[in-house]
């Protein structure tokens, strides 16, 4: 879910995906490349995402992700079951010991 | 949803490609240490591709077949028992499925039925004209006829099929060029001489030449023309029997001289009788829409029967039987002997699997290092297991492809073996394909899952040192004793059933069948083409015995209609003063016209009376000699000399009559058949036809010496009749015996199979203790234990596995002899005698087995022993 909301804002290679996920959750995501590699791959073969080599800004080759039309839909629905789970925890954990003083 | 694209190598090779290219890219953005694992990554994106397994086979496949090629003799051993196994397997397997389950390749099969068999003529007539609403159709056959047929040149051996004007319609087959016999053929009023050819004659004897039709083919010396040619699979309805040509039964006459009245007697029985069913027509409902007719027939023909028996007969019903396997005499007989041997290849098959077993388990032990190092560094064990187990599968696979191999020739061997007149095809077809396959994996699973398991467990860690000493005694003995047990459990069975089948065989061919069998020859003498009748017959027959019997080496001969051991036979209702038997198919007596001295010359016992001889003239009095069957039953208690039989007549009216002038014992022409009520009439005196005569000649050298003179003597005194074929009596016996034969040959080379796999199990289980336990039995020799006490260590092993082996074979053996008692002839399959010497016999073999073993430890120098570890 991650990988395809941070490509919702335009295509990146591998490498730009593992730092965007760190920048963006305050470096408190530090993600293995070696773990999100295969992840990328699965991503493909769903279809979810496609993939060109393209040039970079230093004039370097790389493989860029962008994010396809099913990417897209399916970002919308994980990211709507992520609240749905996210609300559930809160109410669990919001009957704090207080209510029970 | 897996990326089916990937099995394509250049594409895999491509992707692969691609991958190695965006790491390396993100390798030279991101620096070497921000990346972190590259290799890691790449390994979890190749299994997300998902064919990661697939990819592990094919490396593991290639490891293993590197590795059998580096050890040719464990490979070539294991694959060529397997081999074997597999192939005798697949050759039994796919002769019960031409014979047993194979469905004829006519049109629609399911809805052919048998109305009946041994059928006269007049009877067909009635199924024919009034089969009414159960039926589409219903024709006759006759069975496969031997004659020769001539194509222009010299005539050949062959075999034709009459059949009524309906068979190709009602059966749907189609002709391959030309057409087929049509209804408008058989008319009894003009019947039409021509012949549909099978394929495979058309192929043998013109070349496949479109050009056949047209031509004549001379059956006999009747010619026919040829209309067509059959569809390239029909063989006709009968299993076994495939003719070369077929032709209308209305031409009877011209094709089989001498048969010309069959269709006119209703006594002559000899058609066989088939339908098709109309569809939404269950057999049963034929079968009770039929009766009535089929009762009116048989009331029409026992008409001068009791009431009791009219009143059975109005009761019965039709049977009709299903016919989409077609008619098979092979089926009755092959299918008890079939199932019999499929169970001793499989057998078979086990012993060689628990002896390939056996062999891998001691490779697997040698590797015990080098897997418990790849153990040590993380292998899963599971893994491991999966790559034996690769290793066992390439043998199997490599097994099987022997097995295809050797399949048909396998299976054409046995069915020759079987009595040669059996003429079936074999192919190759896929449900031989996917048993092949299947008892080759299963064949995989047996030898290898067991060891592989054993070798990964845990146990065997300790042993990652190689050569440690462990003299804490051999309690640990492991598996081997028990595959070794296993072994001699197996072929305890197969021995058992070797010693069994011989025992049966043995006593069938010293049976006494009424004839003294050595140095007798027979001679079959064809001589409708010399067209003797009658008197003339006796005639000739009279010449023939006087110049034969003046032969040198020749101590007497005599004649015979049927011959010595032959199906042929006549039946006829027969009456006594006394006794008059109830109608049915029961009432009459087998009989033969012979010549004088038959029963003298044969050796055949006389119990009253006198035998056949120079007075028997047509002047005489009509004498006939009758058998102990016969004399029981028609003359129970009295003495049957000087009483009168009446035999009814062909075409009826009064009754000949004979005088008894002798009783013989009983001659048997099949020995597992109980002797039939028989008598037999002196040739010299009825002064019969006789197409086809036998003559008995006793010899006083061998018979087979005086063969080419018997020959030329017939020759010149009459060129006009054909010999068929000389035997001795002992060679038609044993043809008669073919099957017992067959099944005690093939008995007797597993039993010697299992003599050498146990021989070889049980040598290689002690060589292998021996050699692991040389530390121990130096220790113990360099205390003081003496070579005598050395082997008794040894043999205390192969006494335990061997009593164990013995005594689950035996019972095994008992369990299963049950299913074989029909085979068996004058024993049962639970002979102490069988058991006593198959026990015996593995018991020496065993022994003689561990002998060498067991004396080399006996022969070890302790010091070097002890040094050498």
């Amino acid at each position: 879910m991650l990988v395809l909301r941070t490509l919702l804002f335009g295509p990146l290679h591998g490498y730009g995906i593992a730092k965007a996920i760190r920048a963006n959750s305050k470096e408190s995501l530090d993600i293995e490349f070696g773990s999100l590699y295969p992840a990328l791959k699965r991503l493909e073969l769903k279809g979810w995402i496609s993939a060109k080599w393209e040039t970079s800004e230093q004039n370097r080759r790389a493989r860029y992700y962008r994010l396809t039309a099913a990417g897209r839909k399916q970002l919308h629905a994980e990211q709507s079951r992520w609240s749905e789970f996210v609300q559930a925890v809160a109410h669990v954990m919001g009957t704090t010991p207080e209510e029970s003083k | 949803m897996p990326d089916w694209k990937y099995l394509w190598p250049p594409y895999r090779r491509a992707q692969e490609r691609e991958m190695q290219d965006e790491l390396r890219s993100i390798a030279q953005i991101a620096g070497r240490s921000e990346a972190g694992n590259l290799t890691r990554a790449a390994e979890q994106a190749r299994a997300v591709r998902g064919w990661a397994w697939l990819e592990n086979l094919w490396r593991d496949a290639r490891y293993a077949v590197r590795l059998l090629l580096r050890q040719p003799g464990f490979t070539a051993v294991t694959v060529l028992s397997l081999g074997l196994g597999i192939g005798a397997n697949a050759a039994i397997f796919s002769l019960i499925d031409r014979v047993l389950w194979r469905q004829l390749p006519v049109r629609a099969p399911e809805s052919l039925t048998g109305i009946g068999t041994d059928q006269s003529y007049a009877t067909f007539l009635q199924y024919h004209d009034r089969f009414g609403e159960a039926f589409e159709g219903v024709f006759a056959t006759t069975g496969s006829t031997e004659r020769d047929l001539s194509t222009g040149g010299e005539p050949v051996a062959g075999r034709v099929e009459l059949v009524t004007g309906e068979y190709f319609p009602v059966l749907g087959v189609p002709a391959a060029i030309g057409r087929t016999i049509l209804p408008d053929d058989d008319a009894r009023a003009h019947p039409a001489t021509v012949a549909v050819l099978s394929y495979p004659y058309w192929q043998r004897a013109f070349g496949g030449d479109p050009a056949v039709l047209g031509r004549t083919l001379r059956v006999g010396k009747a010619p026919y023309q040829i209309v067509g040619v059959a569809a390239p699979e029909f063989f006709g309805v009968t299993v076994g029997e495939a003719p070369d040509a077929w032709l209308p039964l209305s031409t009877i006459a011209a094709a089989t001289p001498g048969n010309g009245n069959a269709l006119d007697n209703p006594n002559i029985s000899f058609l066989a009788v088939m339908g098709r069913l109309r569809p939404g027509i269950t057999i049963e409902r034929a079968s009770a829409m039929l009766t009535p007719l089929a009762v009116q027939i048989q009331l029409a023909r026992a008409k001068n029967a009791p009431e009791r028996i009219r009143k059975q007969i109005e009761s019965s019903t039709l049977k009709l039987t299903p016919a989409a396997q077609g008619l098979s005499t092979l089926r009755a007989r092959f299918s008890k002997p079939l199932q019999v041997l499929f169970a001793m290849v499989a057998i078979g098959l086990l012993l060689v699997c628990v002896n390939v077993m056996g062999l891998q388990m001691a490779r697997a032990d040698e590797r015990r290092r080098e897997l418990n190092v790849r153990l040590a560094i993380g292998a899963g064990r599971w893994r491991i297991v999966r790559q034996l187990m690769t290793e066992s599968l390439a043998i199997s696979a490599a097994g099987g492809a022997l097995g295809l191999a050797i399949c048909r020739p396998a299976a054409a061997a046995v069915l020759s073996l079987a009595g040669g007149s059996a003429r079936l095809p074999i192919e190759i077809d896929p449900k031989v394909l996917f048993f092949i396959a299947g008892i080759a994996i299963a064949s995989a699973l047996i030898c290898g899952l067991i060891p592989a398991i054993r070798v990964t467990g845990t146990a065997s860690a300790g042993a990652l040192q190689q050569g440690s000493r462990t003299f804490t005694g051999a309690r640990r003995r492991g598996i081997g004793p028990t595959i070794a047990a296993v072994q001699l459990a197996l072929s305890m069975v197969l021995i058992a059933a070797a010693f069994l089948f011989a025992f049966s065989l043995d006593r069938l061919t010293r049976y006494d069948t009424g004839i003294v069998r050595s140095h007798l020859a027979v001679i079959e003498i064809d001589s409708s083409e010399a067209g003797y009748k009658g008197p003339q017959s006796a005639a000739l027959n009279r010449r023939l015995l006087e110049r034969l019997a003046a032969m040198n080496g020749v101590e007497s001969v005599t004649f015979s209609n049927n011959g010595i051991y032959s199906t042929r036979n006549g039946n006829t209702p027969v009456t006594t003063d006394s006794f008059q038997p109830e109608p049915g198919p029961n009432r009459g007596a087998f009989f033969d016209n012979v010549g004088p001295r038959f029963f003298s010359t044969l050796g055949t016992r006389i119990m009253a009376g006198r035998d056949f001889d120079v007075r028997d003239t047509p002047a005489s009095q009509k004498v006939a000699i009758i058998n102990q069957q016969f004399a029981n039953y028609f003359f129970a208690g009295q003495n049957p000399i000087g009483r009168s039989i009446y035999v009814e007549r062909p075409r009826g009216g009064t009754p000949e009559t004979y005088q008894v002038a002798g009783v013989v014992q009983d001659i048997l022409s099949d020995v597992r058949r109980a002797p039939r009520r028989a008598f037999y009439l002196p040739q010299m005196q009825t002064e019969s036809n006789m197409r086809s005569i036998s003559l008995v000649v006793r010899t006083r050298v061998d018979p087979r010496a005086l063969a080419a003179d018997f020959r030329a003597l017939i020759r010149a005194e009459e060129p006009a009749l054909r010999v068929d074929r000389i035997d001795t009596a002992d060679a038609l016996l044993n043809r008669t015996l073919s099957l017992d034969r067959l099944i005690a040959t093939l008995a007797f080379a597993f039993g010697v199979l299992a003599v050498i796999l146990a021989a070889v199990g049980i040598y290689g289980l002690l060589a292998y203790n021996v050699a692991r336990r040389t530390g121990e039995i130096g220790i113990r020799m360099a205390l003081g234990a003496t070579r005598g006490r050395v082997i008794s260590m040894v043999f205390r092993e192969v006494v335990f596995i061997a009593a164990g082996g013995i005594a689950v074979g035996i019972a095994a053996a008992a369990a299963l002899g049950r299913l074989v008692a029909g085979l068996v002839f004058g024993m049962t399959p639970g002979d102490p005698a069988v058991y006593t010497c198959a026990a015996a016999l593995l018991a020496v073999v065993a022994s003689g087995a561990a002998w060498i073993p067991a004396r080399r430890a006996s022969r070890l120098d302790p010091m070097a022993a002890l040094r050498n570890e």
